[in-house]
């Protein structure tokens, strides 16, 4: 009886080797045949092995043709089957309906990128770490060479972008553009959602209508060279940029568009990155000890001002200066003097005269169109429209902001190095001033100081 | 079955007896209702195709039928026997016209009476204060001031009559001006009154009538204004006139500066026959009635002619010796039955006929709906 049991137990051993380490055994003893000292030792190299490999399944890909091994002349094994055909016997094949192919796998060409055995890389790829060796073995890899590369191209891992072998996306990206590229450039997917303006090639169109995706000589990537490019789009700003009699600086230098402008979004009309006069302000509101003929410090001019006028209450400069440029004086949107003393001629004072009453300096005498007058005569008319020697606005009102009603000029209007002191008072029918050009003079609509 | 037949064929001939006798009553019923107003067969778009329409002919007003949709039935006629109760009061030879706040002011100058329609109301009446001190003549335009006065011009008395808002005549003025005033506008506490005699625009205070200022034909401005018919101001308060013999338009201020002036006499685009009523709407266009063209003409505020309609030979939505027109924002909605679905309105425009059945054209400026 002890002796049947020594013999089962023994028996049990047997069975164990033969069914569970005999062929692991077996298996290795063909890989070790295969990566002997003399034959495939270059497979022991790889970090990564194909997994048959690493199962020592070197007969799952290849069949013994002949007996002997190695053949002096021919192979002694074959594949046991051509092209992708071999990997589709463990790996899925890809639905043509399900997305476009990537040329080498349509092909069946997946030695392309893979190598059969093993990889230093990811994936099996034929390279590790910088794709490009692999990607620009078929696609052109000139337009990579510019000043400006996008990080992932330059770093090569094309991967980040691009879906090696199937996608419903255009350049078989992995996503749409626009999400594919907020991916990472997160900060503009946050502020994409509070903006209130947005750039419309980012509404309508995809990152790639302004931006290269690879690289570019252009900083930011860009299509093309700053204002130029912009005016692919807007058009009607060319010709002021070229050919505008004065020109804004702030067009010309650093970031040019991109100076007053923000690219993607804003919650400010105009794509402007703040309230319109704030942005003027960055330039035109400090003081400025950089160039002979320096910026004006408009901020000063403004700061604690009782009265600004209408435009720039609404923080909106555009609607006097064209910062695009302008043929006009001091970017003004349409004609205003630039001397002290410029007569009245029909157009002279277009610019004032769009906004304010357009016949105010039309007729000597008005019941309408001023309360500066002296009954109805208009003394409008009188300083500004004496054809010898009218006066600009600038000879009493001010230009911004002023603690005088009318934005009259308190501080009186520069007149070469004297500032003419003006003295306003206002009565309720009409006033007087004692200014540096007359002696005290009054005016009064109802009762005429002025008797005809 | 035979049976059947022979025993329903009686009921069968009474059946169609009574059927005929019933059509016939039905038209001599209606045959005594008087004139129904006949609706256009489609809409009437101005300018013509190929051109996007912009005036739509929206309707008609010749006697207070069309407002208040009483007719003059047979029926009531046996029933009550009163025919003058119910008779529908006719607008006879209207001229000038003026809408305030939807209601209507027409000067019927043939019989010297002004009618107020009030559309909203459903009301046909004649001004209350037409009567001894207040009896129009020849009324021929007519305004209205902030607190509801009526101011009208009558030629035959040669006086601007004021009435209350209630319609009760307050007083006149004009007499010792020496005056033929054929149009009156309000602006704030001033009231001017074009006088045709003396081709110019007296300016009164509007309250006591008192003359403070004579304009368009002073020693500066001399023959400015040529036999001037027709005036109203823009929402800026600048005056513009129509002239008879000049075919102009001129734009005056109130010190009667000349701030512009458009048209002559002709026959082309722009050009006046004889220009007769004249408004300026909300938006500082300006239309000016021809009664030799028999149509309206619309310009911008730079006079630039932008379309015109109402000339003849149409089965609807022409104008007869046209003469007065007014025009306003304000109750759009009371004619919206007769607004093509596919077009939106902006302003209604009211233009008088002298002549012909529709005495009052009703027009819609807009535009088709996107």
């Amino acid at each position: 009886m002890k002796n049947h049991k020594i013999i089962f137990h023994f028996a049990r051993l047997i069975s164990f080797f033969v069914i569970v380490i005999s062929p692991l055994f077996f298996t290795q003893s063909i890989l070790a045949a295969c990566l002997t000292s003399s034959c495939h030792q270059q497979l022991k190299t790889f970090a990564q092995l194909h997994e048959p490999l690493v199962e020592g399944e070197c007969q799952a890909c290849h069949e013994r043709v002949v007996e002997e091994h190695p053949l002096k002349k021919g192979s002694s094994f074959k594949l046991v089957a051509d092209g992708a055909a071999l990997c589709l016997e463990c790996h899925d094949a890809f639905d043509p309906a399900s997305g476009k192919l990537h040329d080498a796998v349509a092909e069946g060409e997946c030695l392309a990128c893979h190598n059969p055995h093993g990889s230093n890389g990811d994936g099996l790829l034929q390279a590790g770490g910088d794709l490009k060796v692999i990607c620009f073995e078929c696609h052109d890899g000139t337009p990579f060479a510019q000043e400006f590369v996008h990080g992932p191209a330059a770093a090569g891992v094309c991967l980040e972008c691009h879906d090696p072998h199937q996608s419903n996306n255009e350049a078989l990206l992995l996503h749409d553009s626009k999400s594919l590229c907020l991916r990472c450039h997160a900060d503009l997917a946050t502020g994409l959602e509070d903006a209130t303006v947005i750039h419309a090639p980012l509404n309508d169109e995809a990152c790639n209508s302004c931006h290269e995706v690879h690289a570019s000589p252009f900083a930011h990537l860009l299509k093309g060279d700053g204002p130029k490019f912009c005016f692919s789009c807007h058009k009607e700003l060319a010709d002021k940029y070229n050919k505008a009699g004065t020109k804004h600086t702030a067009l010309y230098k650093d970031g040019r568009c991109g100076n007053c402008h923000a690219p993607h979004f804003s919650s400010y009309a105009a794509l402007l990155p703040e309230r319109e006069s704030d942005v003027c302000l960055r330039c035109h509101g400090k003081d400025d000890f950089h160039r002979s003929k320096a910026l004006k410090n408009i901020r000063t001019e403004l700061t604690e001002k009782e009265h600004l006028h209408g435009p720039l209450n609404d923080g909106d400069c555009s609607a006097c200066h064209d910062p695009h440029g302008s043929d006009f004086y001091r970017l003004l949107v349409n004609d205003y003097p630039e001397s002290f003393y410029a007569p009245y001629r029909k157009g002279t004072y277009a610019f004032c005269l769009s906004c304010h009453e357009e016949n105010l300096l039309r007729f000597p005498e008005t019941s309408i169109y001023t309360l500066f007058r002296d009954g109805k005569r208009n003394l409008h008319y009188t300083h500004v429209a004496d054809p010898r020697k009218g006066r600009s606005c600038r000879a009493c009102h001010q230009a911004h902001a002023s603690n005088g009603p009318k934005l009259v000029n308190e501080d009186g209007a520069p007149f070469g190095n004297w500032k003419i002191p003006l003295r306003l008072v206002l009565t309720e029918t009409g006033g007087s001033c004692s200014p540096g050009c007359h002696r005290r003079m009054s005016y009064d609509r109802k009762n005429p100081v002025i008797k005809k | 079955m035979p049976v059947d037949v022979v025993v329903n064929r009686p009921g069968s001939i009474r059946l169609a007896f009574l059927l005929v006798l019933i059509f016939f009553l039905l038209l001599l019923f209606s045959a005594c209702t008087g004139p129904e107003v006949v609706r256009p067969q489609g809409s009437v778009f101005f300018p013509p195709v190929p051109n996007p329409p912009r005036v739509q002919y929206l309707t008609r007003i010749s006697s207070s039928t069309d407002v208040d949709g009483k007719k003059l039935g047979g029926l009531s006629i046996i029933a009550v026997g009163d025919s003058r109760a119910e008779k529908p009061k006719p607008i006879i030879k209207p001229y000038g016209i003026t809408v305030r706040d939807g209601k209507l002011y027409v000067c019927d100058t043939s019989p010297g009476r002004l009618i107020v329609i009030d559309p909203a109301r459903k009301t046909f009446e004649f001004l209350k204060g037409n009567y001894s001190f207040g009896k129009l003549k020849k009324p021929i335009n007519s305004a209205l001031d902030s607190e509801g006065n009526l101011y009208v011009a009558d030629t035959m008395r040669k006086e601007v009559l004021v009435y209350g808002p209630s319609g009760s005549f307050l007083r006149a003025f004009g007499k010792g001006l020496e005056m033929k005033p054929v149009d009156v506008a309000i602006d704030g506490d001033y009231l001017y009154v074009l006088d045709l005699k003396n081709h110019d625009i007296k300016i009164l205070d509007r309250k006591s009538g008192k003359l403070l200022e004579t304009i368009g034909n002073d020693s500066d401005n001399k023959h400015l204004l040529s036999m001037p018919i027709s005036l109203d101001t823009d929402p800026k308060g600048s005056i513009y006139v129509s002239n008879m013999t000049s075919g102009k338009i001129i734009n005056l201020d109130r010190d009667g500066h000349l701030l512009g002036e458009f048209g002559k006499l002709g026959d082309g685009f722009g050009q006046f026959g004889r220009p007769k009523g004249l408004t300026v709407d909300d938006q500082g266009r300006i239309y000016v009635v021809d009664a030799a063209h028999q149509n309206v003409q619309i310009f911008n505020k730079d006079g630039r002619l932008l379309m015109f309609f109402g000339d003849p030979g149409l089965p609807f939505g022409s104008l007869n010796l046209p003469a007065g027109i007014a025009v306003t924002s304000e109750g759009i909605d009371l004619f919206k039955e007769y607004i093509d679905p596919a077009f939106q309105v902006e302003q209604l425009i009211f233009v008088t006929s002298q002549f012909g059945p529709a005495k009052i054209s009703v027009y819609g400026l807009g535009e088709l709906k996107n």
